[in-house]
C-alpha cells in the first residue's frame, strides 16, 4: 500500500537492532512498503543536556529525511516527542515553519499501527503474560497510553497486567541516569518492585529506552525479567 | 558547596532500606485527586486564571493594593532584595525583641529568622513542623510539610534535646508539646510575623491559610503584625483569592480547605500591621516570557508530591527552601550566584509536575530552557562535556550517513576516553540484549499480587446543599446539631454563610475575633441553611468588607508523619447548629 519511512532510533540501532526488523515486519504485514532510515538521531540526548545548538545540528538531519516521505514511523515515543514537540523550536523563525511541517510527518509506531486502515486484518495472537510499562513521553507528551493499551489488548491469548503505579517514571531520563545514578537507581528500583508484584516476567513498552534502562537495573538486582518493545511483541504476535 | 548529586546520594545512603517519603507522597497524591474531584470541574482553570491575571498585571495591582492598604491603615513596603527585606522587617520591629513567626516561604527565602537572630532578636517558629526543623537545623524538606523527612522517634529525640522530657513517640503528644511551647510564647512576645497566600487588590484584605491556629494568634497580636510575602501574591479580588485557596488546600494536604482561612481587614485597635512585598529577582522572572508563568505558583507542593526525583532524593537534597520541580525552576532564577544551577538537571523530565500543577506551569519545559541557558552562559557543562557533545554533533550532524551502530560505536570509543560518563551513555551503558528473546518467558509468569483493597469514599448526598454541608462537615469531625445546650466555656457564634462542598462556615466582623475563638472550650456556630453556597468562590458576597474567617473543621496539624491531630491552638470541638430555631441557651 503506502510507502513509509521507518526511523531507526540511534539507541535501537546500537542496543537492539532486531527491534527495527520487528517494526519492519509489522509494517509490512499491514501491506506497507518500508524504507529504513538509519544513521540519524533526533537530537534529544544533547537537547536534554542543555546543548541546544548541537541538538539542532543533529536533529536537522532527521528532519531532512522527511523531505520526500509523507510518513515516517518512529518506534520510540521519546524520539517522536522530541521531533514533534521540541525540535522545531530550535530553529529560527523562517526555518521553524518548515521544521514544524516536517516534524508532523513523524508518527509514533503504535499510533501508526493502531490507526492503520488495515489494522483489523492483522490476526494477532501471542500466548502468555506481560506487564505493561507506560513511558512518560508516551503518556504525557504524546497521550498514547490508551492507544498502546488497546493495541496490546487486541492480541489474542495475551494477558496484560497493569502496574500499580503506572504513571511513575522508570528513572532513565537520558543523561539524567548518568549524571544522577544514585537517584536514578532508586527510581528504577521502585519501578522494578512494581513490575515484580505483577508476577509477569516480560515487561512491554512503546519506549525501548525505558526498557533498556530497566533491564540493566533488573540485571543488577538479579531479577529474571525480560523487556520487549511493542514492535517485538506485535511482530511475534503475527501469524 | 555540595551538589545536588552529593546531597541526594548521601540521603539515599543514609536512608538504607527505609522508603523515605515515597509511601506518604503516593498516598497524598491519591487523596488530593479524590479531594479535587469534589471541586467543580473548572476550579483549576479559575485558579490558573486568577494567578495569570496577578502575574500579568503586577504593576497595576500593586498601585491599587497600595492605596487600599493605606485606606485600612496597613503599611505597604517593598523590598528589592533579601537584604532589603530583612532590613525593613528589622526597622518595623523597632524595639520588639521577641517575635513569633509563622510559616512563610518568602521568610525562608530571604533567611529572615537567621538574620533576625543575628540581630539579637529572639524568633520562635510557631508552626509545629517549622519548630521541629528549626531544632533540627537542616531546614525544611517540603514547602507545606517541613518536617516530612523526620520520623516520630527522631522528632521526640530532637524535642528532648531542647529540654522536653517526652517519654512517647505519639504524634499527638509530640504535637501538643510544641503547641504548649508556642502557646506560652504567644502570651509574652512583642510582635508576630506571618506570610500571606494572597493580598487582594480590590479590597486591601490579606488572605492567609493555616491549620494549627498559630497564624490566628499571630495576626491578632495586640501590638504588631508584619506580613512578608512575594510581590506576585497580589490578586484582583476575593473570588480570585478563594479560587486559589480551594485548589491550594486540596493539592497541598488533600483537605477541602485549611482549618482556618483568614481574611484580614483593618488592624485591631492598638495594633499596627504592615505588609512587606519582596521582589528578590521576581521582576526579572516576570520580564522573561519563558519563565514568567513560574510566578503563578501558589506553593501547594503538588509538583514535589508527585515528583519521582523528589521522592527518591528527599527535599533536603535540593539545598534550597524551594525543592522539587518548582524549586528546580525558581531557585536558579532567584539566586543568580550559581548555588542552584545544577537543580534544573536533577529531573528525568517525566512531566508529572506539569501534569499535576493546578495553575498550569509547564515545569518540565522550563527545566529544559533553564538547562539550555545554563550551558549557553557556561554555568553548566564543563570543558570535557562540551567537547564530547561537539564531537557527537560533528559525527551525527554531518550529511554523511553510515549505519548508526557503527557511527555510534566510533563516538562511544572516543568519548569513553574523553568523558567516561558520556562514553558509558553512548557506548557501554546500553546493554546488547533482546536479540534472542524466547517465548518461554511469556509463560513463566507468577500470579499477580493481590491489590490492596481501596477504601470507597462515602456516597455524596444529592438532596440539596444543607445535606451536602452536613456530610462534608461531618467528615471533618464537625458535630451537626439541630440544637445545642450551651455549656461553660462555649463560644457561640453566628455564621454569615457556609460552604457545602468543603463543610466550612463563614464568620465575619466581630464573629471572627480569633483570640476569643481559640480560647473557647467549644465553638458553637449557628447557621441559617438558606445561606449555604456550594463552592468556595461563591462565598464572596458573604465575606463582608472587614475581617472574615472561614472555619473548615477544627484546628489541627499533620506535621508529624502526616498523622492528623485535632485541637492544636483552639478547640477540637466545633458544633454547627442548623435548624429553624436558634441554639437553646440552657445549662450553667
Amino acid at each position: 500500500m503506502a510507502t513509509v519511512g521507518l526511523f531507526i532510533p540511534c539507541y535501537m540501532a546500537v542496543a537492539r537492532p532486531d527491534d527495527a526488523l520487528h517494526a519492519r515486519r509489522v509494517l509490512e504485514a499491514l501491506g506497507d512498503t518500508v524504507e529504513a532510515i538509519d544513521g540519524l538521531c533526533c537530537g534529544q540526548p544533547a537537547f536534554n543536556s542543555g546543548f541546544r545548538e548541537e541538538a539542532r545540528r543533529v536533529g536537522r538531519q532527521a528532519l531532512r529525511a522527511a523531505t520526500d516521505v509523507d510518513t515516517i514511523v518512529v518506534p520510540s515515543g521519546s524520539c517522536t516527542s522530541m521531533i514533534r514537540h521540541y525540535l522545531p523550536g530550535l530553529f529560527e523563525r523562517d526555518r521553524r515553519r518548515t521544521a514544524d511541517i516536517r516534524s508532523r510527518r513523524f508518527v509514533e509506531f503504535c499510533s501508526y499501527v493502531a490507526n492503520h486502515p488495515k489494522r483489523e486484518s492483522l490476526e494477532l495472537s501471542l500466548p502468555g503474560v506481560v506487564a505493561y510499562h507506560d513511558s512518560c513521553h508516551g503518556r504525557r507528551e504524546l497521550g498514547i497510553t490508551l492507544t498502546v493499551k488497546d493495541l496490546l489488548g487486541s492480541i489474542g491469548e495475551l494477558e496484560v497486567r497493569t502496574l500499580t503505579h503506572e504513571d511513575e517514571c522508570c528513572g532513565f531520563g537520558g543523561t539524567f541516569s548518568v549524571k544522577f545514578p544514585e537517584v536514578s537507581r532508586e527510581m528504577s528500583a521502585c519501578k522494578l518492585a512494581d513490575v515484580r508484584q505483577t508476577g509477569a516476567r516480560v515487561l512491554v513498552s512503546a519506549d525501548l529506552s525505558c526498557l533498556l534502562h530497566l533491564e540493566t537495573a533488573a540485571r543488577e538486582e538479579r531479577l529474571r525479567i525480560e523487556t520487549w518493545s511493542m514492535a517485538e511483541v506485535l511482530a511475534r504476535a503475527l501469524p | 558547596m555540595s551538589s545536588f548529586r552529593e546531597r541526594a546520594a548521601q540521603d539515599i545512603e543514609a536512608r538504607g532500606e527505609d522508603p523515605g517519603v515515597l509511601p506518604l507522597m503516593r498516598q497524598l497524591v491519591v487523596d488530593s485527586h479524590a479531594m479535587l474531584s469534589r471541586a467543580p470541574a473548572d476550579a483549576a482553570q479559575r485558579a490558573q486564571d486568577a494567578r495569570t491575571h496577578a502575574v500579568d498585571n503586577m504593576a497595576r495591582l500593586h498601585a491599587e493594593v497600595r492605596e487600599k492598604l493605606a485606606e485600612r491603615s496597613i503599611g505597604y513596603h517593598r523590598a528589592a532584595s533579601a537584604e532589603d527585606a530583612v532590613a525593613i522587617v528589622e526597622l518595623l520591629l523597632g524595639s520588639a525583641k521577641r517575635v513569633a513567626k509563622s510559616k512563610s516561604m518568602v521568610a525562608e527565602e530571604v533567611g529572615l529568622t537567621h538574620a533576625l537572630r543575628n540581630a539579637r532578636i529572639d524568633v520562635l517558629e510557631t508552626d509545629i513542623g517549622e519548630y521541629i526543623v528549626d531544632v533540627d537545623g537542616r531546614g525544611p524538606s517540603h514547602i507545606t510539610a517541613p518536617a516530612l523527612h523526620l520520623n516520630r522517634a527522631r522528632i521526640r529525640e530532637l524535642l528532648n534535646r531542647t529540654g522536653a522530657s517526652l517519654d512517647t513517640d505519639d504524634p499527638e503528644q509530640l504535637s501538643r508539646y510544641v503547641r504548649d511551647v508556642v502557646g506560652d510564647y504567644f502570651t509574652r512576645c512583642d510582635a508576630a510575623i506571618t506570610g500571606a497566600n494572597a493580598v487582594i487588590a480590590s479590597s486591601g484584605r490579606i488572605a492567609i491559610v493555616e491549620n494549627e491556629g498559630n497564624v490566628a494568634l499571630g495576626v491578632s497580636h495586640p501590638r504588631l503584625h508584619i506580613v512578608i510575602t512575594g510581590i506576585e501574591k497580589v490578586v484582583a479580588d476575593e473570588a480570585g483569592a478563594l479560587s486559589v485557596l480551594e485548589v491550594l488546600a486540596a493539592n497541598a494536604t488533600a483537605q477541602p480547605l485549611t482549618a482556618f482561612t483568614h481574611f484580614l481587614g483593618e488592624p485591631l485597635p492598638g495594633q499596627e500591621r504592615h505588609v512587606v512585598f519582596v521582589d528578590h529577582g521576581r521582576s526579572a522572572i516576570a520580564a522573561d516570557r519563558r519563565y514568567r508563568d513560574a510566578l503563578r505558583c501558589i506553593r501547594c507542593g503538588a509538583c514535589m508530591n508527585t515528583c519521582p526525583v523528589y521522592r527518591a532524593a528527599g527535599g533536603l537534597s535540593f539545598g534550597s527552601p524551594y525543592m522539587g520541580p518548582i524549586g528546580a525552576v525558581i531557585s536558579p532564577l532567584l539566586w543568580r550566584d550559581g548555588r542552584a544551577d545544577d537543580l534544573p538537571f536533577a529531573s528525568s523530565l517525566c512531566g508529572a509536575c506539569t501534569e499535576i500543577c493546578p495553575v498550569g506551569i509547564p515545569l518540565h519545559r522550563m527545566l529544559l530552557d533553564l538547562r539550555g541557558d545554563a550551558v549557553e552562559d557556561h554555568r553548566a557543562g564543563n570543558r570535557v562535556e562540551r567537547a564530547a557533545w561537539a564531537m557527537w554533533a560533528r559525527s551525527l550532524g554531518s550529511g554523511r550517513r553510515g549505519r548508526m551502530a557503527e557511527r555510534f560505536a566510533r563516538i562511544g570509543i572516543k568519548a569513553a576516553g574523553l568523558a567516561p560518563g558520556f562514553g558509558r551513555l553512548v557506548g557501554k551503558r546500553l546493554p546488547r540484549s533482546g536479540a534472542r528473546h524466547s517465548l518461554d518467558m511469556l509463560r513463566a509468569s507468577a500470579p499477580q499480587a493481590e491489590p490492596k483493597p481501596t477504601t470507597v469514599p462515602p456516597a455524596i448526598p444529592d438532596t440539596g446543599l444543607p445535606d451536602l454541608f452536613r456530610a462534608r462537615a461531618g467528615l471533618l469531625g464537625v458535630t451537626i446539631a439541630e440544637q445545642a445546650t450551651l455549656q461553660e466555656g462555649d463560644r457561640r457564634l453566628k455564621a454569615t454563610a457556609a460552604i457545602a462542598s468543603t463543610g466550612s462556615v463563614v464568620l465575619t466582623g466581630e464573629m471572627a475575633n480569633r483570640r476569643e475563638l481559640l480560647a473557647a472550650r467549644r465553638v458553637v456556630v449557628d447557621l441559617d441553611p438558606a445561606t449555604i453556597v456550594e463552592y468556595p468562590h461563591q462565598v464572596e458576597p458573604y465575606l463582608g468588607d472587614g475581617d472574615a474567617l472561614i472555619l473548615t473543621g477544627a484546628s489541627r496539624t499533620a506535621d508529624i508523619e502526616k498523622k492528623i491531630v485535632r485541637g492544636i491552638h483552639g478547640s477540637e470541638e466545633l458544633v454547627v447548629v442548623m435548624g429553624e430555631g436558634e441554639a437553646e441557651r440552657r445549662g450553667s
